[in-house]
């Protein structure tokens, strides 16, 4: 079916809604509605609303839409490119819609239904601790028979999409298709994506189950408005880049679902108002950085991993990060200063590159049952052994293991900010390019040889079981800032010809539009309008983000 | 030489939440960790095995049997072999019950061991006791609040630097003796997954109150003497006058005159 029927909410009037109007109130006392973790200075908004239902969502969008008012989605603000930046007009925050509303069991698996705007932190927990605030009360007969049978079915369950940044909402890492170092296992957001409902920018609202509504075979979708009227979205013609994991452009594909449109899509094409994932059991597992003589060597030790996936358990890894020489020499440079600074031991003397990874691990087991001797061959192949690894397997090692590969970030930024005191301008340069499996050492190459022979101060971190490196150039002044963007814009370049992502998790937003073209073709983003003025015809919503309209 | 680490299993407690109704614990899907004071008992005996090579850790833990969690943490630390003391005749213990089975097995380990060594307190009863009590029962010396140890030449003896309320002491003590371990400057340790697989294959034995042998009234609940009446922060000291300068006469003047004007004498 490729015709969906828009339901029109109950009627609210706007004055209902809660409302700061006045730019220079919004600017002196509600001034982080106005900014992300982007850093990029916006230009602030004229009315800041506070909808607390979907119907006021829907009233905001229909007022808004009928005078023509410009509308910027605000969630948690996490985001990285500005998408929620506003400048001018009205900013929407969904901080009032965070409540969890059902708990099911469907097709084989757990489900839960949430507002928008609940913190990964805060949905992690309550499945943890199999307690929902509130779903006692609120709940149907069929959601406490469900939370009763998930508190008593023996087993732990976990949602698997884990952004660095997990103060997200989750409607935010639906609307960018977050992704995360289990991506690698688990793939992005969108796999765990079972239902949504959507306001769109007339008001109107659509519920999309997965699996109901599919691309007709000529690649589109029909809405029926309330008034009986119809509107076809055509979808763009292009496929997906190879690369596993992309978050650059508006997705399609051939008889694709609907819900995919909506998922990364940036909220360019509606708000998301309900948010039903999946859940995944939980295993023990051992996380294990395993330090490695140089990063040709990390490099080979993740393609033997890849060789032997099929053939040993212990090869299938629940992620697989990356942390070149250099990233653990500014890493050491920080224990050196302040030996407790990372809450580890100090880092091999004789590392030149680790990998972090996470293998299936039961702590009770006998040695019977704990045969990694696969993984250890390969480890030695690579010039390590597993003496010269750190491994956890409690949750406070967990935290610790997350907070040592945060630092590294964390170092960068703070480098940065030192020398922005000096050179205002500058800022860090972090790629978020990914590449098809068979381009890895390719693509490493280029970075390693590009970068080493310009001078710059750069290192290189994260995904590698993705081909997603993020390279990082910290420029140290203006001059080393131009030859870093320059750089920039060639690897983008290569990573597309390799068949890659311009943005592989980061999404687009305001800042990175100009590598979209780096990626699509003038046609190609035509079509991406298109689908855009079919479901916002007067381009109210997050303007300036993805396509410039 | 012989050293001794008795641990305690613990529940994570950032984890644990109160019942707002019942006013309990939640345990439900609450870990159980090695109580942190007990992986510094266990850094300072790698710290001497280090030094000295010749240096066997044997750990302890009385507890249910998932306590044997908790050892398998000392062995990936790097424990020789460990002991779990576990029998539903020990539900219950307090913590004169608890030292009073812990100095029966050193009794009756062979050889005996040089230097017993534990977490000042665990960090879900915190009190403190059990340490304190083992060696009282044993008759040997002991030095609470330790941050660092060494032995000395002849490794007749420890030196222990000990925390106190005022800053640092170093005090010598003769061995067999027990230490009780504070937070060190070190950083918690990390082990290797090599540590980590090994200590699965290293010896692992299992007490039972037959194998140690005390009368059933003195075990468990029977054996428990005390019980929690009332659980409450500990007042805090205020600064007191503290006496110095180097002229012994005149500071046992201020002493004595202090005492009388407090009506001690």
């Amino acid at each position: 079916m490729h015709e969906i029927r828009c339901e029109t909410p109950p009627a609210v009037d706007l004055s209902q809604v809660r409302c700061v109007r006045g730019r220079d109130v919004i600017a002196s006392q509600y001034a982080p509605y106005t900014a992300d973790e982007s850093k990029m200075p916006g230009q602030g908004a004229e009315a800041l609303f506070f909808p607390a239902s979907e119907a006021e969502v829907a009233a905001v969008m229909k007022s808004m839409n009928a005078e023509g008012t410009k509308v910027t989605i605000s969630g948690a603000r996490t985001g990285l490119v500005g998408g929620a930046v506003p400048f001018g007009g009205a900013v929407m925050t969904l901080d009032r819609l965070n409540k969890p509303l059902e708990l099911s069991h469907e097709g084989g698996e757990w489900r839960v239904r949430t507002e928008p705007s609940v913190t990964l932190t805060e949905l992690g927990d309550w499945i943890k601790k199999k307690a929902f605030p509130g779903l006692k009360e609120r709940g149907s007969a069929a959601t406490l028979a469900a939370l009763d049978a998930f508190r008593n079915d023996g087993k732990t369950w976990f949602y698997p999409p884990d952004p660095t940044e997990m103060s997200a909402f989750l409607g935010g890492t639906i609307a960018t298709n977050a992704s995360g170092a289990l991506s690698y296992k688990y793939g992005a957001t969108r796999e765990w994506v079972r239902r949504l409902r959507v306001v769109l920018a007339n008001g109107e609202i659509l519920d999309v189950p997965r699996g109901r509504y599919h691309a007709s075979p000529d690649g589109t979708f029909v809405l029926v408005h309330g008034d009986g009227s119809r509107s076809t979205i055509r979808l763009p013609s292009y496929a997906p880049p190879r690369a596993k994991k992309n978050t650059a452009g508006i997705y399609a594909a051939p008889g694709m679902d609907l819900i995919d449109l909506f998922i990364g899509s940036e909220g360019i094409f509606g708000a998301i108002t309900e948010c039903e994932v999946a859940l995944a059991e939980w295993h023990g597992t051992v996380s294990v950085i395993q330090f490695l003589p140089d990063d040709e060597a990390a490099l080979d030790f993740v393609l033997a991993l890849r060789e032997g996936l099929s053939a040993d358990e212990s090869l299938r890894p629940e992620f697989c990060e990356f942390y070149d020489g250099h990233a653990l020499d500014l890493l050491r440079a920080k224990q050196q200063a302040n030996p407790k600074s990372l809450d580890m031991p100090p880092i091999p003397s004789d590392a030149g590159a680790a990998i972090f990874f996470d293998v299936k691990f039961d702590p009770a087991a006998g040695p019977e049952g704990l045969d990694y001797s696969v993984l250890k061959r390969v480890v030695e192949r690579c010039g390590s052994t597993f003496a010269n690894s750190w491994a956890c397997y409690e949750r406070r090692d967990y935290a610790r293991f997350k907070h040592f590969r945060h630092a590294l970030p964390e170092t960068v930024n703070a480098t940065i900010g030192l020398r922005k005191k000096t050179y205002p301008t500058l800022h860090k340069l972090g790629t978020d390019l990914a590449v098809p499996d068979e381009h890895l050492k390719a693509i490493w190459h280029l970075y390693r040889d590009t970068l080493e022979s310009t001078g710059l101060e750069w290192v290189a971190f994260g995904h590698i079981g993705d081909n997603h490196f993020h390279v990082n150039i910290m420029p140290r002044d203006p001059d080393d800032l131009a030859k870093g963007l320059a750089i920039y814009k060639t690897f983008a370049e290569k990573a597309v010809a390799m068949g890659g992502t311009v943005s592989a998790e980061h999404g687009i937003g305001k800042m990175k539009k100009k590598f979209l073209s780096v990626m699509f073709t003038g046609q190609q983003l035509e079509e991406m309008k298109a689908v855009k003025r079919a479901l916002d015809p007067a381009a109210i919503l997050n303007p300036g983000d993805i396509l410039d309209m | 030489m012989r050293i001794l680490v008795c641990v305690k299993q613990v529940p994570e407690v950032t984890d644990v939440q109160v019942d707002p109704e019942k006013g309990t614990l939640n345990r439900e899907g609450v870990a159980s960790i090695l109580n942190p004071f007990c992986e510094y008992a266990m850094d300072l005996a790698l710290t001497l095995k280090a030094a000295h090579g010749d240096v066997e850790i044997v750990t302890l833990t009385m507890g249910p049997p998932q306590a044997r969690a908790a050892l398998l943490r000392t062995l990936e630390m790097g424990a020789d072999q460990a002991i779990l003391v576990t029998d539903r005749k020990f539900a219950g213990a307090d913590t004169w019950a608890t030292a009073l089975t812990i100095a029966e097995i050193v009794k009756k380990q062979g050889g005996g061991f040089d230097l017993i060594l534990v977490g000042k307190h665990a960090i879900d009863g915190d009190t403190a006791q059990v340490g304190p009590e083992v060696a009282e029962i044993l008759s040997i010396p002991q030095v609470t609040y330790a941050v660092a140890l060494e032995l000395d030449e002849k490794r007749k003896n420890v030196i222990v630097k000990r925390e106190t309320e005022m800053g640092y002491e170093k005090v010598r003590m003769k061995l067999p003796g027990l230490v009780s371990v504070s937070k060190g400057a070190n950083v918690r340790a990390v082990c290797s997954f090599e540590a980590v697989l090994a200590a699965r294959s290293k010896p692992l034995r299992t007490l039972t109150a037959a194998d140690i042998g005390l009368d059933a009234a003195e075990l468990g609940l029977q054996g428990s003497p005390t019980q929690v009446v009332k659980v409450f922060p500990p007042t805090v000291k205020t600064a007191g006058e503290r006496i110095s300068g180097a002229d012994p006469e005149a500071a046992a003047k201020r002493a004595l005159a202090f005492l009388k004007e407090n009506q001690f004498v």
